[in-house]
């Protein structure tokens, strides 16, 4: 029994989910740097070659694995590390400070206590990932902490490398030094102050560059991989900065930046083994991965005709004078999914093993995977069965500039209770899905193309189809089910003027 | 740390007690939990007199009738670890574990992973005994708490404790006020509709017996005494569980009349 102002639990999962994201976004370098209760993800595909891609959506923050009591740190930027309450819990979105272990002033070393939490049954002691000087303390016991806010700020020492997003608990020294650079040139980008991921430095370092040189394009002045790439090209280090630049761009979207540099064999020119540590999403990923694989799948694949929805966009477009919104297929896709949803209950309900029971979910918040500087994140819109196109619109358009700017809450990210995967942003046919547990069931859309179809009489004609994919936890849904399901939201989108039948 | 004791199986030391005092088993606990680098099963049978006993960050006022506390002299114990308040008698038994983050293959150290095993621990202390669960945070039959749990989970090690309900007075509930927050599943449900008596499914020795038998398929577990752990016990550790004073109690019985009457002041504006 907890005291309402202590604790806040927003919704309880019995899995951890990692997903592979899709959505029509970014071509920034991602930035792994994430909060963590944005969850940022920065993990890879399962086959990032094949057009049939295994997909994993990315899911992230207040999930079950995603925790650590250690607090995770920002870039140390100038030497001061702004430290946030890390996730300790699934569904957790705050604690209640307890006690401090330190004081302003005072010496800490890697690993000791810094303060101790509650946060529902459990007090927890948190411990410090650095090696510095207690700068300034931003809450007092009694204090409720919301997971991801800075609870103090720690001076570091220099060629400390700032890499981990959330991961496993304590994190043994040989892992860390896998990741601290051992090498005098990254020492001195390191504390140059330059804005720049520890990949984009090991790239510099790689082609010599030094990055006091080069001008950062990203974020508040922020070296990019493109940067360092286009000014070895200058140089001369490279040949093609473009091919690199590919390549480079190529693993963003497919996988996302990650904390350790993933070189191509023509930007390294090395071919030797490399190995990499998992660590933080990555990590997490392979633990819910593993989870998500022992639910028994099925995948029911579909064709929808789009050439309503394209002829509603434009026409949405056309008569839009508000230049804050901009319109696209999602919104549509996503209110004609809620509206099939209402018929097919099961398709938004979450399983728990442990008690056989499937709980039918009231709301549908729909997930949507998105790309963002920090990896892949899949905010959620709220009782999207209650909203119209237009305010799926703007609160689409609200998270996508969250997510962009790294700055989702964890209210944006818990709650989901399906996940959309727009994997059509990327390319390829379709995907095939891995669900976000505890949800039951997860759709990729593939890219809307156009091809050729057949009229009954033998005559050619082009169509927009788009392919669907929907991932169905077979121990509560069945093919049947979902392919009523789809079949109804199928209808929406290919009439759209049904959704005003049910318009109330 | 790891103290293998059967090829793999770490060892664990098993305290039973019967009718110890609730804050001298949280001594115990506490101490051990902060100085001790071994696993530990402490087993209470009962504790000597009704005795409340809140979470770490409890306040008397929200959680208590305090007038009646006061009044009938019931000792109120602040406890180390998360979690509700509970009114603690010779019904009560208390199963408590406390181990190193490694002890357990496969459990992390974090709240959720211990309450989910410790779930699967006690599913195999009722198997066919009744419709056991975890349910939240709570263990239950059916949809009847009779079990609840806290944890510290600090550094390198953690505790995860519990309180079972063998029995209760039912005047005894006159003591706490319904807390704000109530888990999910208790609905709309008094608290006599929440609860349930663990006597209805199985005797106290039945219970303890089962519980050690299920220990032993995680741990190699010895049983210890506690004048063994007392002699070795270091008398440096000031434990942070400590009963509230008659004047604490008081002064949270005043704050909660003045923000009745600031409240009843504020309606009849």
């Amino acid at each position: 029994m907890m005291i309402g102002r202590r604790i806040f639990i927003l919704q309880k999962r019995s899995f951890t989910s990692v997903r592979r994201f899709l959505c029509p976004y970014t071509s920034q370098a991602p930035n792994p740097n994430p909060s963590p209760a944005q969850g940022s993800a920065s993990f890879r595909s399962a086959g990032s070659r094949s057009s049939i891609l295994h997909f994993n959506v990315p899911y992230i923050a207040v999930n079950r694995s995603f925790f650590s009591s250690h607090a995770v740190a920002d870039l140390p930027v100038g030497g001061i590390v702004d430290v946030p309450l890390a996730q300790t819990g699934e569904g957790i979105a705050e604690c209640e400070l307890l006690k401090w272990f330190v004081q302003e002033g005072d010496q800490i070393e890697e690993f000791q206590p810094i303060c101790e939490v509650q946060s529902d049954k459990a007090t927890i002691e948190i411990t410090s990932r650095y090696k510095g000087k207690v700068a300034q303390i931003l809450y007092v016991p009694g204090d409720i902490v919301k997971v991801g806010e800075t609870l103090l700020k720690i001076v570091v020492e220099e060629a400390q490398v700032s890499t981990y997003v959330l991961e496993n608990p304590t994190p043994t020294q040989e892992g860390l030094k896998n990741i601290k650079p051992c090498d005098s040139e990254l020492t001195k980008n390191d504390i140059c102050g330059v804005l720049s991921t520890p990949a984009v430095r090991n790239l510099a370092k790689q082609h010599g560059v030094d990055l006091n040189d080069v001008k950062g394009t990203g974020k508040d002045g922020r070296i990019l991989k493109e940067d360092v790439l286009q000014y070895a090209f200058q140089k001369g280090s490279i040949k093609d900065p473009s091919a690199s630049l590919t390549s480079a761009s190529r693993r963003q979207f497919l996988g996302g930046e990650e904390d350790h540099p993933h070189p191509s064999g023509e930007v390294l020119g090395s071919y030797e083994d490399k190995t990499v540590p998992l660590r933080g999403f990555q990590r997490t990923m392979v633990k819910s991965m593993s989870m998500a694989a022992k639910v028994p799948h099925f995948h029911y694949v579909d064709e929808i005709n789009c050439d309503a929805l394209v002829e509603l966009k434009s026409s949405f477009q056309n008569t839009n004078s508000d230049p804050d919104v901009k319109h696209t297929f999602l919104p549509t896709l996503i209110k004609s999914l809620s509206m099939a949803l209402s018929k097919y209950p099961l398709m938004n309900s979450c399983f728990n093993e442990e008690l056989l029971e499937v709980i039918l979910k009231g709301s549908h918040n729909i997930g949507i995977a998105m790309a963002t500087p920090s990896g892949l994140v899949v905010p959620n819109i709220k009782n999207v069965q209650s909203l119209s196109i237009l305010e799926i619109t703007k609160e689409l358009s609200r998270l996508q500039l969250l997510a962009l700017d790294n700055k989702l809450n964890p209210a944006d990210i818990c709650g989901g209770t399906l996940t959309l995967s727009n994997i059509g942003a990327i390319g390829g046919k379709f995907g095939s899905p891995l669900l976000n547990l505890p949800e039951v069931s997860i759709i990729a859309i593939g890219r809307i193309q156009k091809v050729p179809q057949f009229t009954d009489d033998g005559n050619i004609y082009p169509a927009s189809i788009m392919t669907v994919n929907i991932g169905a936890d077979h121990r509560v849904l069945d093919g049947a089910t979902v392919a009523r399901f789809c079949g109804e939201w199928k209808q929406f989108i290919e009439k759209p003027e049904l959704l005003m039948l049910h318009m109330k | 740390m790891g103290n293998p004791g059967k090829i793999g199986v770490p060892m664990m030391n098993l305290v039973r007690l019967k009718g110890v005092p609730i804050l001298q088993q949280l001594h115990l606990e506490e101490r051990l939990l902060r100085t001790s680098s071994h696993n530990w099963c402490i087993i209470n049978d009962a504790t000597n007199q009704p005795t409340i006993v809140m979470g770490v960050s409890g306040k008397p006022a929200e959680l208590l009738e305090i007038e009646s506390v006061l009044c009938d002299q019931i000792p109120v114990v602040r406890r180390f670890t998360g979690g509700g308040t509970v009114l603690v008698d010779p019904g009560t038994i208390f199963v408590t574990f406390i181990c190193n983050k490694d002890a357990v293959a496969g459990v992390q150290p974090y709240p959720q992973p211990i309450m989910s095993w410790s779930g699967a621990l006690y599913n195999k202390v009722f198997q066919g005994i009744g419709d056991f669960h975890l349910r939240e945070n709570d263990y239950v039959f059916g949809d009847r708490k009779f079990g609840g749990n806290a944890q510290s989970i600090t550094k390198n090690r953690w505790i995860h404790h519990t309180s079972f309900l063998w029995d209760y007075e039912f005047r005894n509930m006159a003591y706490l006020k319904l807390p704000a927050r109530v888990p999910e599943y208790r609905l709309a449900r008094g608290h006599l509709e929440f609860i349930c008596r663990m006597k209805d499914y199985l005797s106290r020795s039945v219970f303890i017996d089962r519980t050690i038998e299920a220990a032993k398929t995680h741990f190699s577990v010895r049983s210890t005494d506690l004048e063994a752990i007392e002699t070795t016990a270091n008398t440096k550790f000031c434990p942070s569980t400590r009963l509230l004073t008659m004047q604490e109690l008081e002064a949270a019985a005043k704050f909660a009349s003045q923000s009745k009457v600031s409240l009843t002041q504020s309606f009849s504006l």
